[in-house]
């Protein structure tokens, strides 16, 4: 009775997060280690869709999110919440235009929305997905959380209540389903190629052993638990899904239509199209982990932003901020001993210095080349893709802003060399079909050149200034900073 | 085509072999998202995305030589010959894109402004490939070609149309024969080993 008075004497609060697929409510009484629950509601406003298209958020997504919001803020104001939090993720991050929509959303709704880092979104879902486990009379000390959603996956560690280690991986649903199972239902080879694709890279991550305890969030954790329970006749109370169930239900789902599986199991059509992929990703970790089951949290980032404004007051971000830098980014576990290969952080110093020292080479010889040998802008283009693609290989061991500079002058280098040796390809080929090609096409062809002839020297003026005012000495202090800071970041 | 994507989740602290794998993978998934556009011999700027996208994948193994299976080398030599045939069917995309637009340019007053303003919309957008610049430089009025050059210019036109057609037969039959060996299985077993 003690714990229901003070549940009902605890402050409400509401807490929307603006994500990719849905924009979400949660209101409730909050204390700093329960929630009682008033009012949960969802709609699907998709603005990823939108950025994913074209980069930014649309004015029909923009106003659609104002809308759902004025709701939520009224919904809030029924149940008498005494402040309204607001998160944006990763589709608003992305977004081009997002600070033209958060001053819409503020001008609009009068909410303020907080735009969220991947870091403090994590500790957040590790907060709201694991606050009822904790609430156990026994909690294990060491707790998994796998948050799948459709672009990534989030997968953290704890012990004892605290994160030890998480890490991001590019795979998630939405990003499956497109790459391999777009067929409807999907053909036996493009599951075996799915299959085969997460084992294998699954395997090399090389990540972390998980606790036998995992909870699993997210849309597809969700959908799947209610999809099992109405195929499989599992208890209303049932949250725990095992082995077993998932392969079941990604048999079932295998052998149907997206439509007969939204038909039949109520799962909206949009979750339906991509639930087997995200199946597919949890049977893949389930092997990995060796896990037997995991444990399903329908709640995820609000709960936790409940949780992390009773727990730190109004300074709830900037404390999160901290736990989520004592935590860091990425699977911090070491080389194995004994596996024999150099770590990537070295290898990366020492391949993208050979390839600067290589570029910066190239550069000279072109600028004193005073002939009209065209094979120096031929080899600098050469030598600049060679550089970017070891820059795009290295580019999540750098550290982002000098990376951006130094890709940036290398890019603009690039895309000189490219435009006179593009003209060489273009006048090779005339040349050749002087030689060969019939009469009445030569004047034509002459007229070509001539033209072709003007532009190149214009190009050939435009890269002579860029390698004239290329600095390599920064060029490579740059580089190697980059890395070395980077790596230093990131583990 | 847009930058190649970051690639996350890698320890920088793991072994070079094992962070170049999962780069490859993501590389190689990059690639087979581009792949409906083999069979769309029209989709100028499909197939270039996935020239693109192929080279990032035969750069990335390149780059990891050293710390990827020896197995690859075959791998690579497919993939550059891949590049070699959507190279061709590029370099003859953009001669036909700058001949047409000479051609157009000269048939009314103000199409120069037009071809002009169109390329520079498309270019600014990364959508084709003839520069602006190139653009303007062949259809100045003053240096417009005469009747004679005109005719040749058309008949060079024809010419590559042809050939672009038989260098797209050339890649295609290729890619055709790839994919009845599982090329993207095959890759991602070597990628395992």
């Amino acid at each position: 009775m003690q714990g229901q008075e003070a549940e009902q004497s605890a402050p409400v609060r509401a807490a929307i997060d603006i994500g990719s697929n849905t924009v979400h409510i949660v209101v409730a009484h909050c204390m700093a280690d329960n929630l009682d629950i008033l009012a949960d509601e969802v709609d699907m406003t998709r603005i990823g869709e939108s950025v994913n298209a074209t980069g930014e958020i649309s004015q029909q997504k923009q106003d659609e999110t104002i809308a759902v919001l004025c709701k939520y803020k009224t919904l809030a104001e029924q149940h008498h919440a005494v402040q309204v939090l607001v998160v944006a993720t990763e589709a608003i991050r992305k977004a081009k235009n997002k600070d033209e929509f958060l001053a819409a959303v503020e001008r609009e709704t009068g909410l303020h929305v907080q735009l969220i880092s991947g870091d403090v979104e994590a500790v957040l879902t590790f907060y709201g997905a694991t606050y009822e486990l904790y609430r156990e009379a026994h909690p294990p000390s060491r707790v998994g959380v796998m948050d799948l959603g459709g672009g990534s996956t989030e997968l953290i560690i704890a012990r004892d209540r605290h994160m030890t280690w998480r890490t991001s991986i590019p795979i998630g649903s939405g990003w499956l389903h497109d790459h391999y199972l777009s067929a409807n239902p999907p053909t036996h080879d493009d599951l075996a190629d799915a299959q085969q694709f997460l084992r294998t890279y699954l395997k090399r991550l090389n990540l972390k052993r998980m606790p036998s305890v995992l909870v699993s969030t997210g849309g597809t954790a969700n959908s799947l638990l209610l999809l099992a329970r109405k195929a499989f006749r599992l208890p209303e109370q049932e949250y725990q899904l095992t082995y077993d169930d998932v392969l079941r239900a990604e048999g079932v789902m295998s052998a149907l239509t997206a439509e007969d599986v939204a038909h039949r199991y109520d799962q909206p059509l949009g979750r339906a199209r991509i639930l087997l992929a995200g199946t597919l990703i949890i049977a893949a970790m389930m092997e990995q982990f060796h896990l037997k089951s995991i444990r399903v949290s329908s709640h995820g980032i609000r709960e936790g932003l409940l949780l992390a404004r009773a727990r730190y007051g109004e300074g709830w971000l900037q404390q999160v901020e901290e736990i989520s830098k004592q935590t860091g980014n990425q699977g911090k576990s070491k080389q194995q001993e004994g596996e024999p290969g150099e770590a990537f952080e070295h290898s990366g110093k020492r391949i993208l210095k050979d390839r600067v020292e290589k570029f910066l080479e190239e550069c000279d010889k072109v600028l004193h080349n005073e002939g009209e040998d065209i094979e120096p802008v031929h080899k600098l283009r050469v030598a600049s893709r060679r550089l970017r693609a070891a820059l795009d290989a290295y580019q999540s061991c750098c550290e982002p802003k000098l990376f951006k500079k130094v890709y940036k002058r290398v890019k603009d280098g690039a895309d000189k060399a490219g435009a006179v040796r593009d003209t060489d390809v273009m006048l090779q080929g005339l040349h050749a079909q002087l030689e060969k090609g019939p009469e009445d096409q030569v004047a034509g062809v002459h007229w070509l050149i001539d033209h072709l002839k003007l532009y190149r020297e214009q190009q050939q003026q435009a890269l002579d200034d860029f390698l004239q005012s290329l600095d390599g000495d920064a060029l490579q202090h740059d580089v190697e900073a980059s890395i070395t800071k980077g790596a230093a970041t990131n583990g | 085509m847009a930058k190649a994507r970051v690639v996350t989740g890698l320890d920088c602290q793991e072994t070079t072999g094992a962070n170049a794998r999962i780069i490859a993978m993501i590389r190689l998934e990059e690639m087979y998202r581009q792949a409906k556009y083999a069979d769309h011999p029209y989709d100028v700027q499909g197939l270039h995305n996935l020239r693109i996208a192929a080279k990032r994948v035969r750069y990335t193994l390149e780059v990891f030589e050293e710390a990827l299976p020896a197995a690859c080398k075959p791998i690579v030599d497919e993939l550059e010959q891949l590049q070699d045939e959507l190279g061709a069917v590029h370099d003859s995309d953009v001669m036909i894109a700058l001949l047409r637009l000479c051609l157009a340019s000269q048939d009314s007053g103000m199409a120069y402004e037009q071809a002009l303003a169109q390329v520079s919309k498309q270019h600014a957008k990364g959508k084709l490939m003839v520069p602006p610049e190139l653009v303007a430089k062949l259809v100045e009025s003053s240096t417009l070609p005469t009747d004679e050059e005109r005719h040749a210019l058309e008949q060079l036109l024809q010419r590559r149309i042809q050939r672009r057609e038989e260098e797209y037969a050339a890649f295609q039959q290729h890619w055709q024969q790839l994919a009845e060996r599982d090329f993207r299985r095959q890759v991602l077993e070597v990628l395992d080993s």
